[in-house]
């Protein structure tokens, strides 16, 4: 019973430990899919905001893309702890704000 | 002329003169982009921080502190805090006790307990009306700096383009890696009087320092040329190029840096 017992909670931690996910595009390896999760968030705001350079090339359509990212990502990172939150809500305010700015100068031309 | 006339022309005219003279305060030249930071210091039992702009502008970019690391661009709007330094981030995203910058560890900022004998560490950053012996000396600093008559009496300019200063742009663990920015286009702004000459507004020196965010669109909502006007007395007042030509870049009065096309 004891040797069941350990080996269903072997089991029950190696689930836990190596359901994380390999991304093969940047040859990273989480090892926990929780972490992973929490991630996801930071990358996407990178991704995002590494654009802000770029704005006046884009295209309405692709500046409206980056928009629609901005305001998806909002309320994810509202669910940080309050410092976080806090910076990060300003960083990404920024870059929102620059790719409206840049659309607004597109519709004006 | 009619009195009432008469009585606008004064109050015009003295509105006019305190906005220039208060454009034209003289600060020192060591003092000149100082902030004083006092979110929570007093209520913590802390003398304000002391910040000065020259030694960090010497090192990085307006655009590292100010997008980056998310530092805001009026004062106390950012709300640092002791929490924030400590998690990595503001101040704490380089004085965090670990990071090293041309060779030399960066001093940690907050810590949730301080000994006695960290005390001076402390007085680093929180120390208005002390007097604190610093490790960058502004005399020694800014002497193999170009000299401007005005402002930090350093033209920042002239100092980046001879690569006497080499302002970091990114920041491992913080910054996002970017493409650099290509904007070269400039900028033709009209004085509005027919004795001052036209501003001609380089993109392209202002993107050494700043991304597009630092100035759009808080500080300059415009999409379209000539579609906002503002004057001499607004800058004066810190709005528009008066964010930064008041209390950090080269200072008003320094006229002939901007008003450089010639009258028509």
């Amino acid at each position: 019973m004891t040797k069941l017992r350990v080996c269903l909670i072997s089991i029950a931690t190696a689930t836990i430990l190596f359901s994380g996910t390999q991304d093969i595009e940047k040859q990273t390896f989480s090892w926990c899919g929780v972490v992973h999760a929490q991630d996801d968030w930071k990358n996407e705001f990178d991704d995002v905001c590494s654009k802000t350079q770029d704005a006046v090339i884009f295209s309405p359509d692709e500046l409206r893309n980056l928009i629609a990212r901005c305001d998806k990502l909002k309320p994810l990172i509202e669910k940080l702890d309050e410092t976080q939150r806090k910076v990060f809500l300003k960083r990404l305010q920024r870059c929102r704000d620059l790719f409206f700015f840049a659309l607004e100068s597109k519709e004006k031309e | 002329m009619h009195p009432f006339s008469q009585l606008f022309t004064f109050f015009f005219i003295l509105l006019f003169s305190a906005g220039a003279v208060s454009a034209m305060t003289v600060v020192s030249p060591d003092r000149y982009g100082r902030v004083v930071i006092n979110n929570y210091s007093s209520r913590s039992g802390l003398v304000p921080v002391v910040f000065d702009h020259w030694l960090h502008r010497a090192k990085f970019t307006c655009r590292l502190c100010h997008v980056d690391v998310g530092f805001a661009m009026e004062a106390g709007a950012t709300k640092i805090s002791a929490a924030t330094n400590m998690r990595g981030f503001h101040c704490g995203s380089c004085h965090n006790g670990n990071r090293v910058f041309e060779g030399r560890k960066i001093f940690g900022s907050c810590s949730g307990s301080v000994l006695p004998e960290e005390a001076e560490r402390c007085e680093r950053c929180h120390s208005l009306g002390k007097e604190v012996k610093k490790e960058y000396e502004f005399n020694t600093f800014i002497n193999r700096l170009p000299k401007n008559a005005l402002g930090n009496s350093i033209d920042w300019e002239e100092a980046e383009t001879k690569g006497l200063i080499k302002p970091a742009d990114f920041l491992e663990g913080i910054s996002i890696k970017r493409t650099p920015m290509k904007m070269d286009k400039d900028v033709s702004i009209e004085s509005g009087v027919a004795w001052m000459s036209d501003v001609l507004f380089s993109h392209k020196k202002h993107a050494v320092w700043n991304g597009c965010e630092v100035c759009h669109p808080e500080i300059f909502p415009i999409t379209k040329k000539g579609a906002i006007k503002f004057s001499m007395l607004q800058i004066s007042s810190g709005e528009y190029c008066g964010v930064c030509h008041t209390s950090v870049a080269f200072p008003l009065n320094d006229c002939q840096r901007c008003h450089t096309k010639p009258v028509q």
